[in-house]
């Protein structure tokens, strides 16, 4: 046969391929017994489901966006707003912090640490009051920040979960 | 409750009976579900066996592409006919079937699958064309079916196997010329 031919019999094949085929044995019962315990899905459910992400998504956005409004750096118009800016950010970011260790009393920490603690609060409120007088000092912005990062730091080292060694 | 828009979406695509028995079912109606099985389960059993080249499978995939269509019919919005999207539930329960069903060596090293053999009772029910079918490698096999049985596109057989569109055209023109020469010499 040549290939015009095979070809144009193979397409009249297909052609005439029927739709349908019946199974030899009934397949309904097993259909009928499975269906009996299969919950249908509800296309409202089905929409809720789809909203349960969205609103889970949405809520990260917003608090990824709240984050970034609280501790972003952001363009001040004045030299004491910096200051201002960076301890709001600073309390804010160990208001979370204590609050994601279940808000521990540091009152209760061993003499010693709360000594340090008090010292480095101390060290910060006395270049805070520095940098009011003088706030484009970067020495002392860094220094202020310095005693930001030791205080969160040594909060991190007293409260955050340990991770075991096996 | 439907919208407006359902509703005459349905009521555009659906003839007026079954439309009645798709709303039944999907209120939990499994009278009415058992009337689109009587309808519908002779063209998916078909799909099922060309898809899958065998007949027990087919049999047993064909039951769950109608649990999955009871469990789903609420997803049905009308917007399209109730038979395409019958068989694109259809195809994803044997694609899903046949996904399970692949052996490790063949996932990690694309072996080629092997012909399929049917036993030759099996095979009597079947038309001539569908004998050849059942023989066509998987891919092959599986392409051709979607394409010239159920008439999707390349791109869209190629999302569906996760293969180019090139290679759903290429396994196309194999299992052609493969069914050409078989034809031939019937």
């Amino acid at each position: 046969m040549n290939k015009v031919n095979s070809e144009e019999l193979l397409s009249k094949k297909i052609e005439e391929l029927p739709l349908e085929i019946s199974p030899n044995r009934d397949l309904w019962q097993g259909v009928e017994r499975a269906i009996q315990n299969k919950p249908q899905v509800n296309a409202t459910h089905e929409q809720s489901k789809k909203v349960f992400p969205m609103a889970w998504a949405a809520s990260i956005v917003a608090a990824v966006l709240l984050t970034w409004n609280v501790f972003a750096p952001q363009t001040t118009d004045s030299p004491v707003a910096l200051v201002t800016h960076m301890q709001q950010s600073f309390e804010a970011q160990k208001q979370a912090m204590l609050i994601s260790y279940g808000q521990p009393n540091l009152t209760e920490l061993p003499e010693s640490l709360q000594k340090q603690l008090e010292e480095l609060a101390s060290a910060r409120k006395a270049i805070e009051t520095a940098l009011k007088d003088d706030p484009t000092n970067s020495d002392l912005l860094n220094l202020f920040r310095w005693t930001q990062e030791q205080e969160l730091e040594l909060l991190t080292k007293l409260y955050s979960p340990q991770w075991q060694t096996i | 409750m439907k919208s407006s828009h359902v509703i005459e979406a349905e009521s555009r695509f659906v003839p007026d009976q079954e439309l009645v028995w798709i709303n039944s079912a999907q209120e939990g109606n499994q009278d009415a579900f058992h009337q689109l099985y009587l309808k519908y389960h002779k063209r998916m059993y078909a799909l099922c066996w060309r898809m899958l080249a065998d007949k027990s499978s087919a049999e047993d995939v064909c039951q769950e592409v109608f649990v999955q269509l009871w469990q789903n019919i609420g997803n049905f919005k009308g917007t399209s006919k109730f038979s395409t999207w019958l068989h694109s539930v259809a195809t994803n329960v044997v694609l899903t079937h046949l996904r399970k069903q692949k052996n490790w060596l063949q996932r990690i090293f694309s072996i080629e699958e092997h012909e399929t053999t049917e036993a030759s009772v099996e095979m009597e029910a079947l038309s001539e064309l569908d004998k050849h079918i059942m023989k066509l490698p998987e891919r092959a096999r599986l392409v051709f079916v979607l394409f010239a049985v159920e008439g999707y596109r390349h791109e869209e057989i190629g999302q569906m196997l996760g293969m180019a569109v090139g290679s759903s055209k290429s396994q196309y023109h194999r299992a052609r010329e493969l069914l050409k020469e078989w034809v031939s010499d019937e």
